[in-house]
């Protein structure tokens, strides 16, 4: 699911893709993270404090605007949200998402002309620079 | 350890003053002179008045023949405040000279009498901290120490240690009253010889009442326990600190976390603090927090070893159980919660800054890595047993911050509570509408949350502030049993509890000690029906008629001494 995320994040094009596509991604990353939130990991605290996160940086995208009204590209039904990766392995893959989605999301509020827009997706990067921090193995 | 000043301090430093007095007294009484030792008491029993007035029942609500009867602490603080009343009538009848302020009186015993004047001064002072008045006057709570000022055992505890001061206190100046006289002492004497007199009243009724319900040292600990009301500063770790002061740094950030979290529950649904930011924040901190509180407690257990501890073993297991459930019960409503937002968005109240303080405290305390933060990332391995708690008597302070902490959750839940219900209430719950079915074509990014949701979230939050109170009473039965700092925080639980349900009786008076099964006042053995105990006499009969003689006796001092101007006071005894 991450990787279909990230590919979506970098393919998107237009402000409205970037949104879209971001949005979708923070959905993403807490429907890979709650499975994972297990407190005998030591990965708990990362996970629980990562997910909240996630949804704040959804909700400032909700506000955007230039944000479409449902979703550009339905998840498609075969796709299962959980594939029973290690906890470590997940970590690694939404810092990695949400490093991307911190670069992508900077550059859009840069260029955007709406500046409810520019705010959400400002608001939404710092979102994902947060998870970034909390689930990188290196911090 | 805290340093905030505690009405103990102050209750303390009038005890030694009384005593000092005493001492001084029994040592030189060369220099006293009754109508400066008059002066000074009068200055004792008009702020053992005033405690009074804050404690008993106005004059409108004494029981009438309608009225159930009082209680034997109800019993007491009537005839205690009628006591005082007595007492300083007759000192300011008879003394018509005072000193001026900042003029030190000339004896030992008057001296000590003015120092206990100012202590328990100050201590009413602090106690009223806690308390406001609104317009209407009626009373208000500044924090959440008030509703354990105003409680029941508080307040019997209380009024038990003015008794004490008054039992100490009337010898000593009766000494004086009874000192050759001269012209000029002749009246300052009658004066002091009549309020010692119902100091010793006063003593006797509160006795009554001990004997009937006494106060127990628990709630006596609370009573000094009670903290100055002053914001508490922030505790700021550099990752360097001794073991010692992260118990500390916790126990100030619980006390921080919970005094914000009596604010925030408080707000009204205007607030621009009640956000889903917030509550998210406060949910996910609070998850994190819970954890450590298991890592601590489950640490500790390991850390008490052997046959001797193995009762405060197994409590600790069953609070770091209680804290792993406090904790799921967190993680599914910051899971609930990542589901809504409110109408205003990006702002974090003052309550979900001390969450995340109080997650960071205990998170440091909980692993072994220094500089652990929020945000450090994963791969933290728990602090050893032996490092939490280097030495055996560090183990009551360890489990004092694990204790305060999961006292602190309990008031986080209450009040996230608190705030789910007024946004609801409020219409201020919503949901973003991209997660709302395509069905429902809604031209706005945020709907109105569904009545489900909000059901949902409160419910959460019930059982979580219940796993989190369970955490609670399982680590206050361990500090009990090795008698940690905190010991204090389930008592002032269950005062706050008392003090809430009589706050909301009709009959308040009467509420403190509580009936029995049989829905009577609960009632102990008298003098009478003692002193036939003591003799081995077990007949139904002789031991009911003692009952019936004690509660004459009972009924006869209660009216002697409420008939006000008609009566000269009891003799104290010598």
């Amino acid at each position: 699911m991450m990787d279909t995320a990230q590919q979506r994040l970098q393919e998107a094009d237009g402000l409205a893709a970037v949104l879209d596509a971001a949005y979708a991604a923070f959905e993403g990353m807490l429907s890979v993270i709650y499975p994972v939130q297990d407190p005998a990991s030591g990965l708990f605290a990362a996970f629980v404090m990562a997910a909240a996160s996630a949804a704040d940086g959804r909700n400032a995208l909700a506000l955007a605007p230039s944000l479409p009204g449902h979703p550009l590209l339905a998840v498609p039904a075969e796709q299962k949200p959980w594939s029973g990766e290690p906890p470590e392995r997940v970590a690694e893959e939404v810092a990695g998402l949400s490093h991307l989605m911190a670069e992508r999301l900077t550059r859009t509020a840069a260029s955007a002309p709406d500046t409810g827009d520019r705010a959400a997706c400002r608001h939404a990067a710092q979102s994902a620079r947060d998870i970034c921090g909390m689930l990188s193995t290196g911090a | 350890m805290t340093t905030r000043p505690a009405f103990g301090d102050f209750l303390t430093a009038a005890r030694r003053h009384v005593s000092a007095a005493v001492a001084g007294h029994q040592a030189d009484r060369s220099g006293e002179h009754a109508q400066e030792v008059a002066d000074s008491l009068l200055h004792v029993i008009t702020v053992m008045s005033r405690y009074l007035q804050d404690i008993a029942p106005t004059p409108g609500s004494m029981p009438s023949r309608a009225s159930p009867p009082l209680t034997a602490w109800g019993q007491a603080r009537l005839t205690a405040r009628d006591a005082l009343t007595h007492a300083a009538r007759h000192l300011r009848q008879h003394t018509w000279v005072t000193r001026a302020p900042g003029v030190a009186a000339r004896s030992e015993l008057a001296r000590q009498l003015d120092a206990t004047a100012v202590a328990l001064t100050t201590g009413r002072d602090l106690l009223h901290t806690h308390l406001a008045r609104d317009l209407h006057g009626a009373r208000q709570f500044r924090s959440e120490w008030g509703l354990v000022v105003c409680s029941p055992p508080t307040e019997q505890a209380l009024l038990a240690e003015l008794a004490w001061l008054a039992h100490q206190i009337a010898p000593a100046c009766l000494d004086v009253a009874r000192s050759a006289s001269s012209l000029d002492t002749a009246a300052a004497q009658r004066g002091l010889r009549a309020a010692c007199g119902w100091l010793q009243a006063l003593n006797g009724s509160v006795q009554a009442a001990h004997r009937a319900d006494p106060v127990s040292v628990t709630d006596r600990d609370l009573l000094l326990a009670i903290p100055l009301n002053v914001p508490l500063p922030r505790p700021v770790l550099d990752g360097g600190e001794p073991v010692a002061s992260l118990y500390d740094a916790v126990i100030t950030s619980a006390e921080r976390a919970r005094h914000a979290a009596w604010v925030m529950g408080a707000q009204p649904a205007w607030s621009p603090h009640l956000t889903a930011d917030s509550l998210r924040h406060v949910a996910a901190t609070s998850t994190v927090t819970s954890h450590h509180c298991e890592i601590l407690l489950r640490s500790l257990a390991a850390r008490t070893t052997g046959s001797e501890t193995a009762t405060v073993r197994a409590s600790l297991l069953r609070a770091a159980d209680a804290a792993g459930r406090a904790r799921d019960g967190w993680l599914h409503l910051a899971r609930a919660l990542n589901q809504v937002d409110t109408d205003t968005m990006r702002h974090l109240a003052p309550t979900a800054g001390e969450a995340g303080d109080l997650a960071l405290c205990t998170g440091r305390l909980a692993y072994a890595d220094a500089a652990w933060t929020l945000s450090s990332g994963p791969g933290h391995q728990p602090r050893p047993p032996q490092d939490l708690a280097p030495h055996p008597a560090d183990v009551p302070q360890a489990l004092a911050a694990a204790h305060h902490a999961c006292d602190a959750m309990i008031s986080q839940a209450y009040a996230q509570r608190e705030r789910i219900r007024t946004a609801a209430s409020a219409d201020r719950l919503l949901v973003p509408t991209r997660s709302l079915p395509d069905s429902m074509d809604i031209p706005r990014p945020f709907a109105p949350a569904l009545p489900d949701h909000a059901h949902a979230l409160l419910s959460l939050s019930q059982d979580t502030a219940e796993a989190a109170a369970e955490a609670s009473a399982q680590a206050g039965e361990a500090a009990a049993a090795i008698r940690a700092p905190s010991r204090h925080l389930t008592a002032a639980r269950v005062a706050a509890r008392v003090g809430r349900d009589a706050s909301t009786s009709p009959q308040r008076p009467a509420a403190s000690p509580g009936p029995d099964v049989t829905g009577h006042p609960r009632e102990d053995p008298g003098a009478v029906q003692a002193a036939l105990h003591r003799l081995g006499v077990n007949s139904p009969d002789l031991l009911q008629r003692a009952a019936d003689i004690d509660r004459a006796g009972a009924h006869l001092i209660l009216e002697a001494t409420g008939r006000e101007h008609q009566h000269e006071p009891p003799e104290a005894e010598p």
